[in-house]
């Protein structure tokens, strides 16, 4: 069974690398053939060729990866830190969320990356305005999926808790708390990925440094290439965080 | 009230036994009770009266909808107060929700999924203030007892249905309350595995011989365990018999099956429960 299983898998992997060589390949040989113009579609190998020499010779996109992922990280840190405290004030305050839901519900409803020009003027082309996108993206999500997480405690629970003599905060540390975990987890796996997203687009409309800044410099100067070696780098990014995420999750959430 | 009360604790009510004067505290009384929700549009319960004696073991049983959970519920102060009349006591006051010498037990485990067996064995008594290490090993006495001492660290996802039970016995048996209020605890189980907890249950009572009020549809379950059967009418629940249970203790759920003694009984509750449907 184990032996099956693992043969099939090691049968999988084999195939993957088939396709996707074969894919580099027909690029590759699309773009020399000039079937499709190379301008348009770039080459593999010259993507390649970018992505050695921008990591390990000239070493240029390193500061771009460090801004990019130093705003990712201030503004999940902040949007979730926010998201979960106010989502926990709803929870146990429904008449602050009956009075605020309708203006959040609007200001989460607004495409959030039509702030980004607002934000540039407030906090200029620095981390500041990637930040503040950012963090307008998680925080909603982390926010929505508290809540959410809040609510769904079981009732048996709370009447166990009644008749043990639970006081509010026990109620809450012990019941309401813990049950809302995995939940929020999933809100906050979604809250990173948007984190991502918020400072890569600020990065594109403008910004100092940043891969989203690169891959705009790169587009318009027709670097086909190097514009998808940044789209690469970009989904290897989010695949590191959202694997990164299920782990911790599996860790965390070890009763499920 | 003082005067169920002074009559309660001067043992007219014990048939001519000497009972302690602190054993009150462990003691319920309903006087005349009755019950009803959405100002009067379903009644649940009609002139219920019942004294349950420090340390007896006594099962509620009837048709589903009779209210034998409504009972309960009020003992437990789960009930708005204004739905029931009449005259309540439990552990010499009224019923409060949170009463430390009360312990209540679901027909749900309601175990924490996020905690281990040891630490959901221990919850009852962490919320009510036991110390970490007194809780501790009495949990883990507890969980001895009912038979799962190699299942400390499991979570429950990894029990099955019984063994999530077994915690919850633990969980309720390790709070010191002298009054145990049971709704259906085994009613979700297959038989065999009921037969287990019952043998489980009757051991942790026959230790320390809490008052026990069990309320449950299965009139085999009832009589094994009790000291008296309380038959209960379709709603609005009245108490249609009170049947003691004279089998002798320590009580073997197994042995039982074949005492035919224990058959006679059965046949008599049964009897009772019939006359009150048909009605």
């Amino acid at each position: 069974m184990t032996s099956d299983t693992s043969s099939m898998t090691a049968k999988v992997v084999a195939l993957q690398i088939i396709v996707l060589c074969s894919f580099l390949g027909f690029w590759e040989l699309a773009a020399q053939a000039n079937w499709l113009n190379p301008l348009l579609i770039g080459r593999p190998s010259a993507i390649g060729a970018f992505l050695w020499d921008e990591i390990f010779v000239s070493k240029g996109l390193w500061i771009d990866f460090y801004w990019s992922m130093a705003g990712m990280l201030a503004s999940f840190v902040l949007g979730s830190v926010a998201g979960v405290l106010c989502g926990m004030l709803f929870v146990s305050k429904p008449l602050i969320e009956a009075v605020l839901n309708p203006f959040l519900t609007a200001l989460n409803a607004m495409p959030r990356i039509a702030l980004a020009p607002l934000f540039l003027i407030w906090f200029g082309l620095g981390l500041g305005s990637k930040i503040a996108v950012g963090f307008s993206l998680t925080f909603f999500i982390v926010l929505s999926s508290t809540v959410a997480g809040g609510r769904g405690v079981n009732p048996d629970h709370l009447v166990l808790a009644k008749t043990l003599g639970a006081s509010q905060t026990q109620v809450f540390r012990k019941f309401v708390l813990p049950s809302a975990v995995p939940v929020v987890f999933n809100g906050l796996r979604l809250g990173l990925v948007f984190a991502l997203l918020g400072v890569i687009g600020t990065e594109i409309l403008a910004s100092e440094h940043g891969l989203g800044q690169r891959l705009t410099v790169l587009a318009a100067s027709f670097r086909t290439s190097g514009v998808f070696a940044i789209i690469i780098l970009l989904a290897l990014i989010g695949v590191t965080i959202n694997g990164a995420m299920g782990l911790l999750e599996r860790h965390l959430l070890r009763w499920r | 009230m003082a005067r169920l009360k002074s009559e309660f604790v001067s043992g007219s009510l014990y048939e001519g036994r000497e009972v302690p004067q602190l054993e009150a505290e462990a003691g319920i009384v309903l006087d005349k009770v009755s019950i009803s929700f959405g100002s009067g549009a379903v009644h649940a319960v009609a002139d219920f009266s019942l004294t349950v004696r420090p340390g007896e073991f006594v099962s509620i049983v009837g048709p589903s909808g009779c209210g034998k959970t409504t009972i309960l519920n009020l003992l437990a102060g789960l009930l708005p107060p204004k739905s029931a009349t009449g005259q309540v006591l439990i552990g010499a006051g009224v019923p409060e929700a949170g009463n430390q010498n009360v312990a209540y037990m679901l027909a749900r485990d309601a175990l924490a999924p996020w905690r281990t067996a040891l630490s959901n064995a221990e919850l009852g008594m962490e919320i009510r203030g036991v110390p970490p290490a007194e809780r501790r090993s009495r949990a883990a006495g507890l969980l001895r007892q009912v038979g799962l001492e190699s299942f400390e660290s499991a979570f429950p996802k990894a029990l099955s249905h019984g063994m999530r039970q077994r915690v919850a016995l633990a969980r309720t048996f390790g709070l010191s309350s002298r009054i145990l209020l049971m709704d259906e605890p085994f009613g979700a189980l297959d038989a065999q595995t009921k037969l287990q907890l019952q043998e489980v249950l009757l051991g942790l009572w026959q230790n320390e011989r809490r008052t026990v009020v069990f309320i449950t549809h299965d009139l085999s379950e009832a009589i094994v365990m009790s000291d008296r059967v309380i038959v209960m009418s379709a709603r609005p629940g009245r108490i249609l018999a009170n049947i003691p249970i004279d089998l002798g203790r320590p009580r073997s759920v197994r042995a039982l099956q074949s005492d035919p003694h224990y058959h006679e009984l059965y046949a008599k509750v049964w009897t009772k429960l019939e006359e009150g449907m048909a009605k």
